[in-house]
C-alpha cells in the first residue's frame, strides 16, 4: 500500500480528498432525482431525468474520483510526476463539481444556457487535466502494460469530452445530428475506452497487490487496453462512413473485450491468497458480476434486437454498469485509498513522536463491511426497479442516496479521525 | 531461492506492501558492492526505482509472460 501511495512529492491529503467526498454526494443526488422525479424516468433511457442521473454518476462520481486518484497515484503506478498538482487539484473541482451540477440540471430542466455553460467547465477542466497527464506521461517509457493503459485512457478522455460536449451542444442549439447513434458512440468512448481501459490499468497493479492474486498475464495485459481502443476507432469510422454492418461487429466487440477482462479478474481473484475477504474484495466481486451480466445482455440484445424491444432492457444495462459496476469499482477502491493516504500523512506528521492510528482504526473495517451491504440492497432495488417502476423507482433512488451518503460519512468519518490525531500532534513538544 | 541470473532473491510477489520494499533494500544491505539481487513483483515498483536510482544503484526490469516483473538490482 505504501508503494503506491506515498511519494515525496505527493500532494497533501486535502488534495485528493475533496474529490473522494464530494463524488458520493454527487451520487446521492442522482438517488434523489431518481426519487423526486419517480418511475418515469426509467421507461426510456432518452429520458431528461434519467440522462441527468447518468452524469450525475458518470462524471459526478466516476470522473470525480478518477481524477482525483490519478492526481495521487500517476507518480506511484507510472513513475510519472505532475506538475504543482495541488494547484491542479483546487482548479479541477470546482470545474468538475460546478461543471457537472449545471449538465445534470441543464438535461433535466431543458436549460440550454445551463448546457453550454456546463460544456465549458467540463470542456476547461478535461484539457487541464489531459495536458497535465500527457506532460507527466510524455516521457516515461513503455515498460508496463498499466503505463500503455494510461496513455490510451487519455485520448480517450478527450474524444469522449468532444463528443458529449457536441451532443450537449446540438441539443441545447436543435441541430440536426443523429442524436441516439453518437450517444452510443459516446457511451462506447466513455465507457469502453476511457473507464475500462483506464480501470484494467490500475486494475493490474491495485488487484494482486490488495487482494493478493496472481497478475494478471503480460499478453492479455498488453491486449486489452490496446485492442479496446482500436475497436472503438474503427467504431468511429463506422458511424462517420454510415457502414452499420461494421457498426455492429465492432459493438460486440468492444463488449467481448470487457466481458473478457471482466471474468479474468473474478479467475484471478478465485486464485487469491489473502484468506478474509475485506471491502474491496466483496465491492469488487459484486460490480465484475454486474459487469458480466451487463455486457452478456448487451450482447445479446444487439444480437436479437427484435426479441428484445423492450426499451427497459438499455436501462437494465446501464444499472448494472454504472451504479452496479463502476460504483462498486470506485468504492472499494475509496476504502483502500482514504485511510492509506490518512495514515501516511499522520505518520510523516508523527516524526517518531506519536505513532498515527492503524488504518483499520481510523476507517474500521465494519463500517465498510455495513455500507456494502446498504449499497448491495440499493443496486437490487434499482434493477427491479427497471421491471416495477411505479413501485420501486422512488424507495430504489432513496435507498441508493442513502448508500451514498453512507459512503461520504465514513470518508468523513476518516477526515474526523485524521484531525483529531492531528490535533493532538498540535500540542506535542518539537523533538 | 535461487535464480539462473543471481542466487539473492527476493520473491515479494504475495507480499504485501511494504514488505518488498522493506525486504528489497535489506537483502541491498547484506550484499557486497558490485553483486546483484533479484526482485520479484507483479508490478512496477516505481517508488523503489527511485530511491535506487538516488542510492546509485542499477536496476534492469523484465516482464514474464505470467505478469511477473524480475527487476535486476546493482548493489
Amino acid at each position: 500500500m505504501q508503494a503506491l501511495l506515498s511519494f515525496e512529492n505527493a500532494p497533501p491529503f486535502a488534495a485528493p480528498l475533496r474529490f473522494f467526498i464530494t463524488a458520493p454526494l454527487l451520487a446521492a443526488l442522482a438517488g434523489l432525482t431518481l426519487a423526486w422525479e419517480g418511475g418515469d424516468l426509467l421507461l426510456s433511457r432518452w429520458h431528461p431525468g434519467l440522462l441527468a442521473v447518468t452524469h450525475l454518476l458518470t462524471v459526478g462520481f466516476m470522473l470525480m474520483v478518477m481524477l482525483g486518484a490519478l492526481i495521487q497515484i500517476l507518480p506511484v503506478v507510472a513513475g510519472a510526476n505532475l506538475h504543482q498538482p495541488l494547484r491542479l487539484a483546487r482548479g479541477l473541482h470546482p470545474l468538475l463539481l460546478l461543471g457537472t451540477l449545471l449538465l445534470a440540471a441543464g438535461l433535466l430542466l431543458g436549460k440550454t444556457g445551463w448546457l453550454q455553460l456546463a460544456v465549458v467547465l467540463l470542456l476547461m477542466a478535461g484539457a487541464w487535466f489531459i495536458k497535465a497527464a500527457l506532460q507527466a506521461l510524455w516521457r516515461v517509457p513503455l515498460t508496463s502494460p498499466t503505463i500503455a493503459g494510461l496513455k490510451l485512457a487519455l485520448p480517450a478522455l478527450a474524444l469522449t469530452l468532444l463528443l458529449g460536449s457536441g451532443l450537449a451542444l446540438a441539443l441545447a442549439g436543435g441541430w440536426s445530428w443523429p442524436l441516439a447513434r453518437l450517444t452510443d458512440l459516446h457511451a462506447g468512448w466513455a465507457l469502453g475506452a476511457w473507464s475500462a481501459v483506464l480501470l484494467a490499468a490500475v486494475a493490474y497493479v491495485v488487484v494482486p497487490m490488495f487482494q493478493l492474486t496472481p497478475g494478471y498475464p503480460a499478453r492479455a495485459g498488453w491486449l486489452f487496453p490496446l485492442s479496446m481502443c482500436v475497436v472503438l476507432l474503427f467504431w468511429s469510422l463506422a458511424e462517420a462512413l454510415g457502414l452499420t454492418t461494421v457498426g455492429w461487429l465492432v459493438r460486440q466487440l468492444a463488449a467481448g473485450l470487457g466481458l473478457a477482462f471482466a471474468v479474468q479478474t473474478l479467475y484471478l481473484q478465485g486464485q487469491r491468497r489473502r484468506a478474509r475477504p475485506d471491502a474491496i474484495y466483496r465491492f469488487w466481486q459484486a460490480g465484475l458480476l454486474c459487469a458480466v451480466f451487463a455486457l452478456l445482455l448487451m450482447l445479446t440484445v444487439n444480437a436479437l434486437p427484435d426479441a428484445f424491444s423492450w426499451p427497459g432492457w438499455a436501462v437494465l444495462i446501464g444499472v448494472l454498469l454504472l451504479p452496479g459496476a463502476f460504483v462498486a469499482f470506485i468504492s472499494g477502491m475509496l476504502y483502500k485509498i482514504v485511510p492509506f493516504l490518512a495514515w501516511m500523512h499522520l505518520q510523516n506528521a508523527g516524526q517518531g513522536r506519536l505513532a498515527a492510528p492503524s488504518m483499520g482504526k481510523l476507517l474500521p473495517e465494519r463500517d465498510a463491511t455495513l455500507q456494502s451491504r446498504a449499497y448491495l440492497v440499493a443496486v437490487l432495488l434499482l434493477l427491479l426497479a427497471v421491471i416495477f417502476p411505479e413501485w420501486l423507482a422512488r424507495p430504489a433512488g432513496l435507498a441508493f442516496a442513502a448508500a451514498m451518503l453512507w459512503l461520504a460519512w465514513n470518508l468523513l468519518s476518516a477526515l474526523r479521525r485524521y484531525q483529531a490525531h492531528q490535533q493532538r500532534l498540535e500540542v506535542l513538544p518539537e523533538e | 531461492m535461487s535464480h539462473p541470473k543471481t542466487p539473492h532473491v527476493v520473491d515479494a510477489r504475495y507480499l504485501e506492501p511494504p514488505e518488498p520494499f522493506v525486504q528489497t533494500m535489506e537483502m541491498l544491505d547484506r550484499l557486497a558492492v558490485g553483486e546483484k539481487m533479484l526482485l520479484l513483483l507483479f508490478r512496477e515498483p516505481h517508488p523503489l526505482y527511485k530511491v535506487l536510482r538516488q542510492n546509485g544503484h542499477a536496476y534492469e526490469s523484465e516482464l514474464l509472460p505470467d505478469g511477473t516483473f524480475e527487476i535486476l538490482i546493482t548493489r
